[in-house]
């Protein structure tokens, strides 16, 4: 038998979406020889905290996106449909034109929905001003409304406390009091941070960190402000723990379900739309022959980039046949401007103290621009990757810090 | 007529069990009872903290066996 006969021998592998945990597993698994069909309804791949930098700082909007086919190896099947049905019984996938698809392994790597219209206002919010959360457009809609604002307030707040990218609303703040320092601004564009946490971050390490960021960049801070309704023609967001904040411009993240998906089998998911998997290995619960990774499953950890990454390695490996667990590890960077750090934990291990300094965030724009290559070539990352996540695991860093 | 809303939280980690009081006190009324369950040691200072932020009744907070239980009766919306 030639090595050409054993790689024919390989599962079929069906990924569905080409986000960046779809694109690392199927790219992954590609050059490990199997046969991979990738599906997404987009044309276009969006690297999400591009849009912050959009949103408050005015990058071009170009500068985060690639188109799909690019990302993909050239033996990925990329196959352009919207998944609608999926039936891990009968090990097939059904999109919305008709077309049939069936696998060995599927591995679900859909993303999160934003339900703008679980929230009174918000649709009205976001078609009026953008936000950093529904596309670059909408980021580069905000950019023409913030760089127009002379004086004012700026409120960035959240709908509900479980969204992608915890400290996305925070990043928002430093970058968009950056902009305003910048041109002058800073005291006479008032920013506003609200948050559902008891503290400024969910933890309460970061928070003390961020806390002199906020003071010197007269960042005012409301925690336990979760929104509970945005009126447009008051100008004014209301809290369901009774407060209410003025504003002249405002983001509100969005409430967060799993994938518009139908499954045939019952219970797959819970009450959000989120697939309900075993936390370590990431298999849909009942079935070993298929995976739900990133934002679209319920495993217990930040929705973030990393998770879907280091998720899908170890999809991967587990589909190869070797050992791999899943640790719930967190890398979320937070971006002052100059400075950054890296809000590290795992299932284990609430966030270590780390430190905000410039290298750190020479390191994020490291990863930032390793990010396409990241995804067209994930093997050629994984060792030195491997190497970063080893260093800084949280079991390593709680007693020094970094 | 008042319910009473039983919300396990338990083996989530911070801030899973306050994420889950949150979303309980979005869908309740007046009247009603929001009973929590968590295991997170920091639930403790952080229920009491959100108590007296929203102005509802904490009827019970306890520990047994590493589980924290709090019991809150919304009077506040």
């Amino acid at each position: 038998m030639s090595i050409g006969d054993i790689e024919m021998t390989k599962e079929k592998i069906l990924v569905l979406g080409a986000g960046t945990g779809g694109l690392v597993a199927g790219n992954l698994l590609a050059h490990h020889g199997y046969k991979v069909t990738i599906v997404e309804k987009k044309t276009e791949h969006l690297f999400q905290p591009g849009m912050l930098w959009i949103a408050f700082q005015g990058h071009k909007p170009e500068k985060y996106i690639r188109p799909v086919k690019e990302l993909v190896k050239p033996t990925v099947n990329l196959v352009q449909g919207t998944v609608k049905t999926i039936d891990l019984d009968e090990r097939k996938v059904e999109l919305a034109d008709g077309r049939s698809l069936d696998y060995d392994y599927l591995v679900v790597a859909l993303g999160s929905t934003l339900a703008y219209e679980e929230l009174e206002g918000h649709k009205e919010l976001v078609e009026k001003y953008g936000d950093f959360y529904s596309g670059a457009q909408n980021a580069a809609k905000f950019w023409s409304h913030f760089s127009q604002l002379k004086e004012g307030t700026l409120v960035i707040a959240a709908a509900d406390p479980l969204y992608k990218c915890v400290p996305a609303p925070h990043k928002a703040v430093f970058l968009s009091t950056y902009t305003l320092k910048k041109k002058g601004l800073l005291g006479k564009v008032k920013v506003k941070l609200a948050v559902p946490f008891i503290y400024e971050y969910p933890n309460e390490t970061i928070s003390e960190i961020l806390r002199p960021v906020f003071e010197e960049r007269q960042i005012e801070v409301y925690t336990m402000f979760t929104v509970d309704r945005i009126s447009l023609e008051e100008k004014k967001i209301y809290s369901l723990e009774g407060e209410e904040l003025e504003f002249d411009l405002a983001a509100v993240i969005p409430f967060h379900k799993g994938p518009d998906v139908e499954f045939k089998q019952e219970g797959i998911t819970d009450a959000d739309r989120f697939i309900k998997v075993n936390k370590y290995k990431l298999n849909i619960e009942g079935y070993d022959d298929a995976f739900a990774i990133g934002d679209c499953n319920n495993a217990p950890t930040s929705k973030t980039g990393v998770t879907a990454h280091l998720g899908a390695e170890v999809v991967v490996d587990q589909i190869m046949g070797y050992e791999a667990k899943f640790t719930g590890r967190t890398n979320c960077p937070v971006v002052t401007n100059g400075e950054a750090l890296f809000v590290i934990s795992d299932y284990d291990n609430p966030p270590v103290h780390v430190k905000l300094s410039k290298m750190k965030r020479l390191m994020e724009d490291f990863f930032i621009a390793s990010y396409w290559s990241s995804l067209r070539e994930p093997e050629k990352w994984r060792t030195l990757f491997g190497a970063y996540f080893k260093a800084t695991e949280p079991a390593v860093l709680k007693e020094r810090g970094w | 007529m008042a319910e009473k809303i039983v919300v396990d939280a338990k083996g989530m980690a911070c801030p899973g069990p306050i994420t889950q009081l949150i979303r309980a006190y979005r869908k309740a009324k007046n009247g009603d009872i929001i009973e929590i369950y968590a295991t997170d040691s920091g639930f403790k200072p952080d229920v009491e903290a959100w108590v007296k932020k929203t102005g509802n009744e904490l009827l019970e907070l306890t520990e047994e066996n590493g589980v924290i239980k709090a019991v809150i009766k919304v009077t506040a919306k």
